[in-house]
C-alpha cells in the first residue's frame, strides 16, 4: 500500500473509534452517523468472502438500508432476543489512498460480548474490517466490510459488528 | 435398531395425551446414543449436498451424518458419490476443510491417494503389504445416496424406504419448487452459526407462532394470508401458504427488500421440514436448505445454504442475495427470534413436567392429521414418530 500521511491515518483512525464507541454503547445513530450518505455496510463470513459467494450475515447496501438495521435492532426484535454487551477491540493495520479523498483502509477485530442472561463473557468473532473511507473535511465510510474469520458464529448477531 | 443402552424406560413413559411431550427428552444426555442409532443411522434420509455446491469434478463439500464425518464429492465422470470421510488405511479423515476442489485425495499419514470417485490410486511400499491385500477392495467406503432435483441424501441403512416412498408426493412437490423445479440452482453462499440448544429443540418450530413471535410479520403487513400445512405419519411437515405481498412498505425505508419478483403468489411461501432436522424453504424470492448438525446432546450447528436459479437475469440475482443476507437467516429480519427461542426453550426444558401443545388440538387421545396454517398440532405427528422409533412406550390413558 502506498504510505500515507499522519494526519490521514489519525482521521481513518478516529472515524473507527467512533463507530466502535456507537456500537458498544448500543448507539445506532451514532453508528449510522459514521456512513457517508451513499454509505453501506457488509457483515460477511470469511468462507463466503474467499469463495466469491456474496450472502452475507448483513448486506445493508445502502443508505436506507443501514436506516433499515437501526429498526431492526431498535424496535423489531428488542422485546424477543437474547441481549448481550458488545466490546470490540480493533488494530489499524495499513491504508493507501484511491485518490479523490478516498482510501482504502484495513483493521483488524475482535469482539467480544457479555450476554445479559448469563454474565459471562466470550468471544463473539475475530476478522477484519476492509474499508472505503471518504474523508472530506470529516471521515466517513463509503463501505466498511466485516469479514469475520469466524465461520461458524457462537450465536446469532443481533447487531452490526 | 435396539438399543443396547439402559435407559430410562424404568421411570420414564410417554405421556398418555398425543398433544404432551415430555420436557426431560430435551435434556437427557443418555438419550443422545439412542438418537444417534435409531435415527441418523436409522431408517432415514439426511441432505449433503446440492449439486450446484459442488458444480465441478473434483469438487467436494464435508459435512456429517449424526457423528459421522461424510464428504460428497464430484466425480471426474460426473457422478457425485458421498464417502465416509475416513482413509480405507488406518482411518484418517481425508476431507479438512469445510469444501473445495482437488484432483486427488490424498492422506497424509502414509500417503494413500484416492481419486474423486473413491479409487485407490496410490499406497506407498505395497508390494510388503498383507498377502490378501486387493488395492480395487480399498476404495473409499460411500454411503447409499438417492438424489432429488439435483440434492443428494444419504441413508445410513439399507432398510430405509427408496426417497419417493419416504416422502409422499405432497412434500415432494413444494420441495421441487424450492429446488428451482428442476434443480438448475447456482449456490450463492452459506450462513453458518451454532445454536445452544439440543437439535430437537431447533425443529420443533411451528405454524401457531409466526404472526406471534415475529413483530416483522406485522410489520410488513404479511398477517391474514390463506396457507395448509401437510404432515406426514413419519415426522415430515410441509407448509404451504399464499403470499401477501403489500403493494408499499411504509414502516421501511428500502422495501424493496420485501418485494416479489417470481410469478405465483398463491402458494408462493413454502417451508418444509424434513425429519429429523432439515429445514427447507422459499419464502418471496429466497430458496433456502438449512443443513443442521448435531453436536451432541448440546448444541446445533445449522448451515443456512442459499441459491439462484439458473435462469435468473442479474437483477433478480441481485434481488435473491439482498433478501437471502438480510431476512431469513440467524440475523434476519424477519427470523432472528427464532433463533432466541431455541435457546430459551431448550434452558427452560430444564424445568420438570411437558411441554404442553394447544393450538389446533381437538382431541388429545388421537393423533390427527387435520392441521390449519397456524396450528401447533402440526408437529405431534413428528413426535409420535420420534417416540415410536425411540422406543418409548405411551402410558395409559
Amino acid at each position: 500500500m502506498s504510505a500515507i500521511d499522519t494526519e490521514t491515518v489519525l482521521k481513518i483512525e478516529q472515524l473507527n473509534r467512533s463507530y466502535v464507541r456507537a456500537l458498544d454503547g448500543k448507539d445506532m445513530q451514532g453508528w449510522l452517523a459514521t456512513f457517508d450518505s451513499t454509505g453501506s455496510y457488509i457483515c460477511i463470513s470469511e468462507e463466503n468472502e474467499r469463495r466469491g459467494f456474496p450472502i452475507a450475515y448483513m448486506l445493508d447496501d445502502c443508505y436506507a438500508r443501514l436506516q433499515d438495521r437501526i429498526l431492526q435492532v431498535e424496535e423489531i426484535q428488542d422485546d424477543s432476543i437474547e441481549h448481550y454487551q458488545p466490546r470490540h477491540f480493533t488494530q489499524f493495520i495499513d491504508a493507501e489512498a484511491l485518490g479523490g479523498g478516498r482510501y482504502r483502509a484495513e483493521t483488524n477485530f475482535s469482539v467480544n460480548y457479555t450476554p445479559a442472561d448469563t454474565g459471562r463473557m466470550a468471544i463473539l468473532a475475530t476478522g477484519r474490517y476492509i474499508d472505503e473511507v471518504l474523508i472530506n473535511g470529516e471521515a466517513k465510510y463509503i463501505q466498511r466490510k466485516a469479514v469475520v474469520d469466524t465461520n461458524v458464529l457462537p450465536r446469532y448477531i443481533a447487531y452490526p459488528i | 435398531m435396539t438399543s443396547h443402552i439402559p435407559l430410562i424406560e424404568e421411570s420414564f413413559k410417554w405421556p398418555a395425551k398425543f398433544n404432551e411431550v415430555p420436557k426431560e427428552i430435551f435434556e437427557k444426555p443418555e438419550l443422545w446414543q439412542r438418537e444417534l442409532e435409531t435415527i441418523f443411522y436409522g431408517e432415514e434420509w439426511h441432505p449433503i449436498a446440492h449439486r450446484s455446491e459442488i458444480p465441478n469434478p473434483g469438487d467436494y463439500k464435508a459435512g456429517f451424518v449424526g457423528e459421522m464425518p461424510v464428504f460428497s464429492v464430484h466425480g471426474e465422470d460426473g457422478e457425485i458419490r458421498v464417502f465416509h470421510n475416513s482413509c480405507a488405511h488406518r482411518g484418517a479423515t481425508l476431507v479438512t476443510d469445510s469444501a473445495g476442489c482437488k484432483k486427488e485425495f490424498e492422506c497424509p499419514y502414509h500417503r494413500w491417494l484416492f481419486n474423486p470417485q473413491g479409487e485407490l490410486v496410490g499406497c506407498p511400499n505395497s508390494k510388503e503389504f498383507s498377502p490378501s491385500f486387493d488395492k480395487a477392495k480399498f476404495g473409499l467406503q460411500a454411503l447409499r445416496t438417492e438424489e432429488f432435483c439435483g440434492l443428494y441424501f444419504v441413508t445410513m441403512s439399507d432398510k430405509t424406504l427408496p426417497l419417493n416412498e419416504y416422502f409422499d408426493q405432497g412434500f415432494l412437490e413444494p420441495l421441487s419448487r424450492i429446488l428451482g423445479s428442476d434443480g438448475r440452482l447456482k449456490c450463492v453462499g452459506y450462513q453458518k452459526v451454532y445454536y445452544d440448544c439440543n437439535w430437537k429443540a431447533y425443529c420443533d418450530n411451528d405454524g401457531y407462532h409466526a404472526p406471534l413471535l415475529h413483530l416483522a410479520f406485522k410489520l410488513l403487513n404479511w398477517q391474514g394470508g390463506k396457507g395448509t400445512q401437510h404432515i406426514t405419519e413419519n415426522g415430515h411437515m410441509a407448509f404451504q401458504s399464499e403470499l401477501k405481498v403489500p403493494d408499499q412498505v411504509s414502516a421501511l425505508n428500502d422495501d424493496s427488500i420485501v418485494k416479489f419478483k417470481g410469478r405465483d403468489t398463491s402458494t408462493g411461501s413454502l417451508v418444509l421440514s424434513a425429519f429429523p432436522l432439515t429445514i427447507f424453504s422459499k419464502h418471496l424470492d429466497m430458496l433456502n436448505i438449512r443443513y443442521a448438525y448435531p453436536k451432541g446432546p448440546r448444541g446445533i450447528e445449522v448451515h443456512y445454504t442459499y441459491f439462484t436459479h439458473e435462469d435468473d437475469d442479474e437483477e433478480m440475482i441481485r434481488h435473491r442475495i439482498r433478501q437471502s443476507s438480510n431476512l431469513l437467516g440467524p440475523s434476519g429480519l424477519v427470523s432472528l427470534e427464532d433463533a432466541a427461542i431455541f435457546s430459551r426453550i431448550d434452558l427452560g426444558n430444564r424445568s420438570p413436567g411437558n411441554a404442553i401443545f394447544q393450538k389446533g388440538v381437538k382431541d388429545e387421545f388421537s393423533l390427527s392429521f387435520d392441521v390449519g396454517q397456524n396450528d401447533e398440532s402440526g408437529n405431534l405427528p413428528r413426535w409420535e414418530h420420534y417416540r415410536k422409533v425411540m422406543g418409548f412406550e405411551r402410558e395409559k390413558a
